[in-house]
């Protein structure tokens, strides 16, 4: 047996490391490593001025607690999660039961509901940010005539309807990932207890409740999960539509990172904002898993 | 609805339809969105697979090829080492960019070195020239530089002076760096003794009128900030059922542009953004007093300008929307092209002269030069770290040659760097034109550049705080989140957040 046999032979032996090696280092790589770069970044004192970076392992953690924009971020961050992720499971779980028939043209219709999320969420974030256009926006130009808006106080250019401005977009463009979730739950859903409740007398709205929810809410807690770890990452609708503004009325953590990052080019701080950020979501998600029970 | 409204609707519903039939080409559909007042932005525009920055307006014809023969044949000797490099050069869409973009291919025909010029909005250069600098990479052989970004990037950048000293082979002839307008090579791109790049930009404010409305409502052209207001006010209260307003600004939250507004309007009120203790001075009377100036000016501007960058601002004039404008002079040609529904109508004035004296430099830190004028103007310079750096050498010279920046000039209308430039007679006989290619109004801006111009200060720090906590600070003021209207309150605000940066660099 040559030397070079041996490795050869280790590779297409049924030994598990050598089909765990591709993807094991794909994480390390992709995953792990920028991770743990970030880490190692937020240890260190940048001065923007000399560009000299100093081993300071607290400081920017400590500012990170002490700077009220992070604060403010997180509540933002929250409440567009909060608001964003209500809207799409309610409008999400609304359309998947209308669309729950095997009647002519709704296998067209549910085909049809994909289409949003295949539209890059900048260019989503474009398409709002003209029809949201004072001068011939047409959803402008509705809440004008319906007189729910004044020409002078512009969605996007004003605090306090600048975040619900954003938060349109994105559930016009993710409502139909909730849709097809669940509906795929619906579908698979067996016919027997709900042809025993019929029997029995129960309306369609006491099946809706003592049976598709319950039957439903493993799907429901994962659709939430996934959207939901989703939202606290938001970044592109922010950055096009407001770029955080007006003043910091729709700046999420992420979209603060990035402000730190581009425009300070305070890199260390910005990784500090960044892993704040996984922290966040890291317990906010273990938090419902637990409470939810979700079981994958 | 108005019936006018109306009318713009039916337009730009027409102008999409058409575009996206193929009826009207890409640059026609622009222009109409522009004529109809829609906030296109750069990014939009890039969506649609154009670079021009919207008011660029059109270029006027473009001007032949009168590159000096014995500049090209020092090209063609001194580039054939390097035939088939490619250099990197990233920029904003200014117009000059956009000129020099078209007239790239001279100089590949002359060399052979191929150019590459990226274009994307100026928060996005500045992002890949540091990183560019923080990794040392060379993936950008030149940078365009801002001149908030000067002292930032000193290091950075290769002196064009002294390496056009010590490379004599390299050295074109003629070059004449003492040609470059001094308060643009000392405002620009001088920083500790050091040129860090040559002066390429010049936008400057100056103020900009509608000469039929001020004729209509008998008003004289203002000089001073009290006439303005005054003149804004009447406008406002006499045209703004027909959608015309006095003035209109580039007041987006977060965005550079709201800083360069409140800049001039700090100094125009006799204020500068540092004292000479190195703190912040914003905050001060005569601060206060310009930002309460700019607050009220908000009341007479379309509600469109918390959201508008100078592209924003840009079509407000070309739509006809306002009245009285103190900003960019690079605004002018495109607001007097062929193109445009209000040609002719635009003309330019001095700056307005604030009630107050201005400061000396000695009262200010960090370099500031408080004016009358400010100066948004930028350098282009050579990579410190470029693994092509003779080659960019060649076509940093090349392009801020005398006759390429005439030609640049020439086509689209903006301010030349060098003062040989005013006195070609190519630029002398188009002041009597009124549209594409104008040069009338460039007696005033030199008479700016020349006397009033003011320049922000220079410290490492500053691209940062120009870009983030002044003009966000100023964001949550001008559209009500916080300060509950006061200026002072905001001032201060940004006086702690400054004067912290300021501390945390070891500068103050």
């Amino acid at each position: 047996m040559t030397k070079r046999a041996l490795p050869l032979r280790w590779l297409t032996s049924e030994h598990p490391l050598p089909w765990l090696f591709p993807v094991t280092s794909l994480l390390i790589v992709f995953g792990l490593y920028p991770v743990l770069y970030s880490l190692w970044l937020s240890f260190y004192k940048r001065n923007p001025a000399t560009r000299k970076e100093k081993f300071m392992p607290s400081w920017n953690w400590e500012k990170l607690l002490s700077d009220e924009r992070v604060w403010d971020a997180v509540q933002i961050t929250f409440t567009y999660a909060f608001i964003a992720l209500t809207l799409q499971l309610v409008l999400g779980l609304t359309i998947a039961l209308i669309l729950d028939s095997d009647k002519r043209g709704f296998g067209v219709l549910r085909a049809l509901m994909t289409l949003p999320l295949v539209v890059p969420p900048a260019v989503t974030g474009m398409m709002f940010l003209l029809m949201y256009d004072s001068s011939f926006g047409v959803i402008s130009n509705s809440l004008y005539s319906l007189g729910l808006l004044s020409p002078s106080t512009p969605i996007l250019g004003t605090g306090s309807t600048a975040l619900w401005g954003v938060i349109v977009a994105d559930v016009w463009q993710w409502t139909p990932f909730m849709v097809l979730i669940m509906l795929a739950g619906l579908r698979a859903l067996p016919r027997e207890p709900f042809e025993a409740a019929s029997i029995d007398g129960a309306s369609s709205f006491q099946a809706f409740v003592f049976l598709t929810l319950p039957m439903m809410s493993k799907i429901i807690a994962l659709a939430v999960l996934i959207r939901g770890i989703d939202l606290f990452r938001i970044f592109d609708y922010v950055k096009v539509m407001t770029d955080s503004g007006p003043g910091t009325a729709t700046e999420t953590l992420t979209a603060y990172a990035g402000t730190v990052y581009f425009k300070s080019a305070n890199f260390p701080y910005a990784s500090t904002v960044a892993l704040a950020t996984l922290i966040l979501v890291l317990i906010t998600a273990s938090l419902f898993i637990k409470i939810f029970k979700v079981r994958f | 609805m108005s019936f006018k409204r109306f009318n713009k609707q039916n337009f730009i519903v027409d102008s999409a339809n058409k575009f996206t039939a193929g009826k009207i080409s890409k640059r026609q559909f622009l222009k109409n969105m522009g004529l109809a007042g829609v906030g296109f932005s750069a990014y939009s525009a890039g969506l649609l697979g154009g670079n021009n920055r919207p008011f660029f307006g059109q270029m006027a014809h473009a001007a032949e090829n009168t590159t000096p023969p014995e500049i090209a044949d020092f090209l063609r000797e001194a580039g054939k080492p390097y035939a088939g490099t490619t250099i990197r050069y990233t920029s904003e869409a200014t117009p000059p960019t956009n000129v020099l973009n078209e007239l790239k291919s001279e100089f590949t025909e002359l060399t052979g070195i191929n150019v590459e010029i990226e274009i994307v909005p100026l928060e996005q250069v500045l992002a890949k020239a540091t990183q560019d600098v923080q990794g040392q990479l060379g993936t950008y052989d030149i940078y365009y530089l801002d001149q908030a970004w000067t002292s930032t990037f000193s290091p950075d950048t290769v002196d064009p002076v002294e390496l056009y000293e010590s490379n004599a082979d390299l050295a074109m002839p003629g070059f004449d760096f003492d040609d470059f307008s001094k308060p643009l090579v000392e405002g620009i791109c001088e920083y500790d003794g050091k040129w860090i790049g040559l002066p390429f930009d010049i936008p400057i404010f100056t103020l900009m009128y509608r000469k039929d409305i001020l004729e209509k409502h008998g008003i004289e052209v203002p000089r001073t900030y009290e006439d303005f207001t005054k003149a804004v006010e009447m406008i406002t209260a006499a045209e703004k059922e027909n959608n015309i307003f006095g003035t209109g600004l580039q007041a987006k939250s977060g965005h550079y542009s709201l800083e360069c507004d409140w800049t001039q309007a700090v100094w125009g009120h006799g204020g500068s953004i540092f004292g000479a203790d190195k703190n912040f001075s914003g905050n001060d009377e005569a601060g206060i007093a310009g930002l309460e100036w700019y607050q009220n000016l908000l009341k007479n501007s379309p509600a469109a300008s918390v959201t508008s960058t100078w592209d924003g601002q840009w079509q407000m004039g070309a739509a006809g929307q306002i009245a009285l404008c103190q900003s960019w002079a690079e605004f002018f040609p495109g607001w007097n092209a062929d193109d445009s529904e209000v040609k002719g109508l635009w003309e330019m004035a001095k700056p307005l002269e604030g009630s107050a004296s201005l400061r000396s430099r000695d009262d200010v830190g960090f370099g500031e030069i408080p004016g009358w004028g400010h100066q948004g103007g930028s350098s282009i310079a050579l990579s410190r770290y470029s693994k092509n750096q003779e080659a960019a050498w060649l076509f940093l010279q090349w392009a801020c040659s005398k006759d390429v920046m005439t030609r640049c000039t020439l086509i689209g209308g903006f301010a030349p760097m060098r003062t040989s430039s005013y006195s070609d007679p190519r630029i002398v006989e188009r002041k009597g034109l009124e549209g594409a290619g104008t040069t009338r109004h460039l007696d005033t801006v030199k008479w700016t550049i020349d006397n009033v111009m003011a320049s922000e200060p220079d410290l490492a720090i500053w691209a940062g705080v120009a870009n983030n906590e002044i003009p966000t600070e100023l964001g949550k003021l001008l559209t009500g989140q916080d300060y509950d209207g006061s200026a002072k309150k905001c001032m201060d605000q940004i006086a702690k957040l400054v004067d912290a940066v300021v501390d945390e660099a070891d500068l103050g």
